[in-house]
């Protein structure tokens, strides 16, 4: 129950100044969401940490699993992550400089950039489960061990990766939501930034997957 | 509490900023993609420069993209003990990984 009896905090000198509103610390809600970034960097981290782990010890297998991938679809994603984190970040100047309809725009073209992610994904895991690529299967235990750990690395990885990109798109029909309700305006724009934020991350983690999964098999 | 104005100044990045260093990433991205067609000398070399490619669009993406070059001390410190935590974990991995197979007798 809400009581009306303004609540008062005191500064160093003894100042007493009385609480607005305990919703809107600007600070504490980004300082909030980056708390939450790192614990993503510590859940992708230590997928990184083994891969890098089992890499070192089956370079030639982690080559030859890599080769097998399709550079075009993964460089595709790549594309399209980095053109869609552009348009996300331009969502969150366009609001803050007043443009609500510019705004909505380009959180809809990166909704449309963040389903074209997942659909490129879908094609290229179906292209290996119908190649009988996929954990556990018969035809990838037969291979060697190293082969065996890439994969299922790469299904672990891309796999979480894309949960995110699906939580990343519930985001955004929210913030869009919000937007239309007016919650989300140039003067509270916080909910927009930490989703941008966010998609920033999910951008992040495949700089860093796209050349260890897709890249090494030519390189090498 | 922050005034919007005092939020505007600390968020001091402006659209043309955003595209120039969109075509920095870009750039980078596609140096990623040719790497391995133009200097492909040893697996060690590709994913060494492949690292350093990732490492620095990291930087760009983080300063700018996510706005930490305009945020306050403490948002850079804790970005800094972040990573500095997993680059802990990351080399206590390492020379597992290195030297488990290796036997030192260091009374031999």
């Amino acid at each position: 129950m809400k009581n009306n009896t303004p609540e008062i905090i005191y500064d160093k000198d003894g100042n007493p100044h009385e609480i607005v509103d305990f919703n809107n610390d600007y600070i504490a809600s980004k300082l909030g969401f980056w708390l939450f970034l790192f614990t993503e960097l510590m859940l992708f981290g230590a997928m990184f940490l083994v891969f890098a782990f089992f890499f070192y010890r089956f370079s030639a297998d982690f080559v030859t699993a890599s080769a097998g991938l399709s550079i075009l679809l993964g460089g595709a994603n790549t594309l399209i992550l980095l053109v869609s984190t552009y348009f996300m970040g331009m969502s969150l100047i366009n609001l803050k400089n007043r443009g609500i309809e510019e705004c909505k725009k380009k959180i809809y073209i990166t909704l449309i950039l963040a389903f074209l992610f997942l659909l490129i994904k879908l094609v290229e895991w179906s292209i290996e489960i119908n190649h009988g690529i996929y954990p556990d299967s018969e035809i990838l235990n037969a291979k060697e061990h190293g082969v065996i750990l890439f994969f299922g690395l790469y299904f672990t990885m891309t796999g979480f990766h894309g949960i995110h990109i699906i939580a990343g798109i519930f985001l955004m029909f929210w913030v869009l939501r919000n937007i239309k309700k007016g919650k989300i305006n140039p003067e509270n724009h916080i909910a927009l930034e930490n989703v941008a934020l966010y998609w920033d991350l999910v951008h992040l983690v495949w700089v860093f997957l796209f050349p260890l999964f897709y890249i090494i098999g030519i390189g090498g | 509490m922050l005034k919007s104005k005092q939020i505007e100044q600390v968020h001091d990045i402006d659209a043309k900023l955003y595209y120039k260093i969109f075509l920095m990433l870009l750039a980078l991205t596609l140096l990623t993609f040719l790497q391995p067609f133009i200097i492909s000398e040893s697996l060690y070399s590709t994913v060494s420069i492949q690292m350093f490619l990732a490492l620095i669009k990291t930087f760009l993406i983080v300063a700018y993209y996510m706005h930490l070059k305009y945020e306050s001390m403490l948002f850079k410190v804790i970005v800094l003990v972040a990573v500095g935590t997993l680059c802990i974990f990351f080399i206590i991995t390492a020379t597992d990984a290195i030297f488990r197979n290796e036997t030192f007798d260091m009374f031999g």
